[in-house]
């Protein structure tokens, strides 16, 4: 028994070493290779080719903006607020409720003069029945769709369906889009015809002061937990995204900010109710496009800019990270086809594997090396230096990516001015490994033998105004 | 392979190197990106003051050049074209002249042409970018030459774009239309665009007619893709190409099997005042050329109330909800034929016509 603990213990040492050198060269890789793209990005996206685009009203398409909503009463004025000072020439809202037990729907008839409308719906994908569809007597472009309960997923499809445009983009309801961000992700679907997704970034709204549904200012915000937050989705986003982008396997569209040609998401049924459907989604287009020998393009640009609330306490962090992992376990499962099939080229043996072999499976792999460290002393195996020393180089090294993304950031976006907050996103590179990254591996462990679970785990919804002044004050 | 690499004598040398070498580089890092942030803004103040000033000298002082200094790096040189370029597109006349003599005054774009045969694509992209902005005529001889030599075609679509916009009559429509059938067609946008620059550079020429000709010359070409075609006749729609107006109706007659081309044909027509083809367009097989006609039905001077109410019956969903919206723009005989349609017994028509008749009244 003994032996076979000590050998189990050594071999996984082995897979820890092979792990530790796999993702951290892949993240230097990735940045990297971002940065080359921002280098490309900062030469090309020259403000005259999207002033042309607004100028001339012939160079558009329209859009369908498509917001889910469940239960989110506190945010959905200020979210459609947001939407409404869009600079775009031709685009419709359409907030869906799906089912809200709360006062989404009193809160939207009364914002804005709410009357029910006769829209026939062509029933193109699958969802939930619909009780009522809404337009707004002020905002003739403003459309709300009441329907039953059925998931994100569903609201997004019943949104496909009753939408007007060949393109739509799907918006979080605690979401806040920038006025140009529309029109910098659709300029694209014009660009290229073969484009058939899009996302931009997301960044975290707390700590920024919003008015009117417009980010006025943007500020770190001052608890550690939410400021982690914007180091992780910096790095998730300037040097995940944009190198996967380059590689051509871009596997996520953030379902806080995608743009989509309708067309292609009819063809794939919509969106499949999963708690991961934004990635379940881009892995069927890549899918579709593949089998069925159809030029196409994913593509993530780093500069349409779309605000998010984060988790603010600790429980709803945990509960968003479980649901991710499971989402993306159960997209992964679904779409196994994709796993190791030269088949579809790099989508999947590089795109797809890294997902399987370092975000699916890394959870496990590093909780198993911290349980060995106890085992190999146990028995008197532990070779303390060198495990000191690997600890310290692996730390290291995560610690200069951390910076290197603050540097993609701060070399083109430059969103915060502050010394004060750069500093600040530095050392944050430095404590997200001490606590921080323990506690959600622990989470996604624990979602890792319960992905069969389809429970959403509602966040708790502060107004967007409120949020913002409590992690700013 | 841990157990060898551990008893290595030099394996733990290499692991202290590393740590002292992460941990440096780790502080260069940080320095670095705060220097690099402090240039940066600085660089970013200095290049608004100087466009400032760039701008003010073209408006106020008759030989700007005599008073500005010459441009001396990537900063100061993006300040001059970024000025230069707003006051292109803004004014026309004398400011425009003099922010043209700028730019060969003080050698920007001898500095952009440089750049334009940069080792490294997005910097020739962009130099070709700038250039194009000046809309100098005799960068027309340049852009032709790169274009020649150019590898990317990122780059190479670019300098079409850059040519399209210096045009002076019909022997540039062609050789920019000979430059566009060398490259892989892009997007309906991108062509448009580039005819649509076309029209407008030969409308300030006086030689608006020229285009006509050109898309006469092209009708029959089997060797032009009906997509470039539809493209010409799409950019006619949004530069108000009037002249060209019995060309795109011989268009709309001679291609029948092509909806594409039909429908930027209907859409042209319309907006030139010329609303025949509106009716024929509603019995179109294909149905987005039936849409396009909807769209325009109460323009037309033909009575279409019959044929709009069979429409509310067609097969299609796009075609039955615009249907109705047809009809509620015709006014009180639309409004009397919707209110019947709601209440018959086709469902999807009796859908599309109360859906039209709420819109109707939520417009009133």
């Amino acid at each position: 028994m003994n032996h076979h603990i000590i050998w189990a213990a050594f071999a996984i040492q082995h897979v820890i070493f092979g792990y530790f050198l796999l993702i951290n060269t892949t993240y230097t890789l990735l940045i990297l290779l971002a940065l080359k793209d921002i280098l490309k990005h900062s030469y090309l996206s020259t403000a005259r080719s999207t002033r042309r685009l607004l100028v001339a009203d012939s160079y558009y398409k329209p859009v369908s903006v498509v917001v889910p909503a469940y239960n989110e009463g506190p945010v959905i004025v200020q979210s459609v607020r947001s939407l409404l000072n869009l600079h775009y020439p031709e685009f419709e809202i359409l907030v869906i409720s799906d089912g809200s037990t709360d006062d989404t729907i009193e809160t939207l008839k009364k914002e804005f003069r709410l009357q029910e409308s006769k829209k026939p719906v062509r029933l193109q994908v699958p969802h939930a029945p619909i009780r009522a569809i809404y337009v707004s007597a002020d905002y003739e472009n403003l459309i709300v769709v009441d329907k039953e309960n059925g998931g994100k997923a569903d609201a997004i499809n019943a949104g496909i369906n009753v939408s007007s445009y060949p393109i739509f983009c799907s918006i979080d309801a605690d979401s806040l889009l920038e006025p140009d961000a529309l029109i910098k992700s659709s300029k694209l679907f014009i660009e290229d015809d073969e484009l058939i997704a899009t996302g931009g970034i997301v960044r975290i709204l707390n700590g920024c002061t919003v008015k009117d549904g417009s980010v006025l200012e943007i500020g770190m915000p001052h608890s550690t937990l939410e400021a982690i937050q914007v180091l992780e989705y910096t790095r998730a986003f300037l040097s995940g995204r944009t190198g996967w982008n380059i590689l051509k396997s871009l596997l996520i569209i953030s379902g806080a900010f995608g743009v989509f040609r309708k067309d292609m998401v009819v063809a794939i049924n919509g969106y499949r109710k999963t708690v991961g459907e934004d990635m379940d989604l881009v892995m069927r287009l890549h899918r579709h496009c593949k089998d069925n020998k159809i030029p196409y393009k994913i593509l993530f640009v780093p500069d349409p800019v779309c605000w998010t609330q984060a988790p603010f306490s600790l429980k709803m962090l945990l509960k968003q990270r479980n649901r991710w992992h499971r989402g993306l376990i159960d997209c992964l499962i679904t779409n196994r086809k994709l796993i190791l099939n030269p088949k579809y080229g790099a989508v999947s043996l590089l795109g797809t594997s890294y997902f399987v072999f370092v975000e699916a499976l890394g959870p496990v792999i590093e909780l198993m090396g911290y349980l060995s460290i106890p085992v190999l002393y146990f028995w008197g195996l532990l070779n303390t230096k060198f495990l000191l020393l690997l600890v310290v180089v692996a730390i290291l090294w995560g610690i200069s990516i951390n910076i290197a993304t603050i540097f993609l950031d701060t070399y083109n976006y430059r969103r915060y001015k502050k010394n004060s907050d750069i500093l600040r996103l530095c050392l944050l590179a430095v404590v997200e490994f001490f606590g921080y990254r323990q506690l959600t591996l622990l989470e996604r462990v624990k979602a890792t033998f319960s992905f069969r679970s389809t429970q959403w785990g509602a966040q708790k919804r502060q107004s967007i105004q409120a949020d913002a002044q409590k992690s700013g004050s | 392979m841990l157990d060898q690499l551990t008893h290595s004598p030099h394996f733990y040398h290499y692991l202290y190197l590393a740590v002292a070498f992460l941990a440096a580089f780790n502080i260069l890092e940080v320095l670095f990106l705060l220097v690099h942030k402090t240039r940066m803004e600085r660089n970013e103040i200095r290049k608004e003051a100087l466009k400032r000033r760039v701008s003010t000298a073209i408006v106020t002082v008759t030989d700007p050049a005599e008073i500005l200094p010459e441009p001396s790096d990537y900063v100061e040189y993006a300040a001059y074209s970024e000025a230069i370029s707003s006051v292109l597109e803004s004014f026309e006349g004398e400011l425009a002249q003099r922010a043209s003599g700028l730019v060969r005054k003080l050698g920007i774009d001898s500095y952009y042409r440089s750049m334009a045969r940069d080792a490294v694509w997005y910097k020739r992209a962009s130099a070709i970018d700038t250039l194009s902005a000046f809309r100098l005529p005799h960068n027309r001889e340049f852009f032709l030459a790169v274009f020649r030599s150019e590898a990317s075609a990122d780059v190479r679509y670019r300098i079409v774009f850059g040519l399209s916009l210096l045009a002076r009559g019909s022997e540039d429509i062609v050789a920019i239309s000979k430059a566009l059938s060398s490259l892989p067609y892009l997007t309906a946008k991108y062509t448009e665009d580039i005819f649509f620059n076309i029209i407008t550079a030969l409308k300030l020429a006086g030689k608006e007619e020229d285009f006509g000709k050109f898309l006469t010359a092209i009708m029959n070409d089997a060797s032009i893709r009906p997509l470039i075609k539809r493209d010409c006749i799409a950019a006619c729609h949004a530069a108000a190409c009037e002249r060209a107006a019995t060309v795109v109706k011989r268009y709309f007659l001679t291609f029948k099997h092509e909806p594409e081309i039909l429908i930027a044909c209907v859409r042209s027509l319309v907006r030139m005042g010329n609303f025949d083809v509106i009716h024929e367009a509603l019995f179109h097989p294909d149905w987005r050329v039936r849409l396009t006609g909807l769209k325009y039905a109460h323009l037309s001077k033909d009575d279409l109330l019959k044929d709009l109410k069979r429409l509310l019956h067609d097969s299609n969903y796009h075609i039955r909800v615009n249907a109705g919206q047809a009809l509620a723009r015709l006014g009180a005989p639309g409004a009397q034929a919707l209110r019947e349609a709601a209440g018959a017994d086709d469902k999807f028509a009796a859908e599309a016509a109360a859906y039209a008749l709420t819109l109707a009244e939520a417009a009133r």
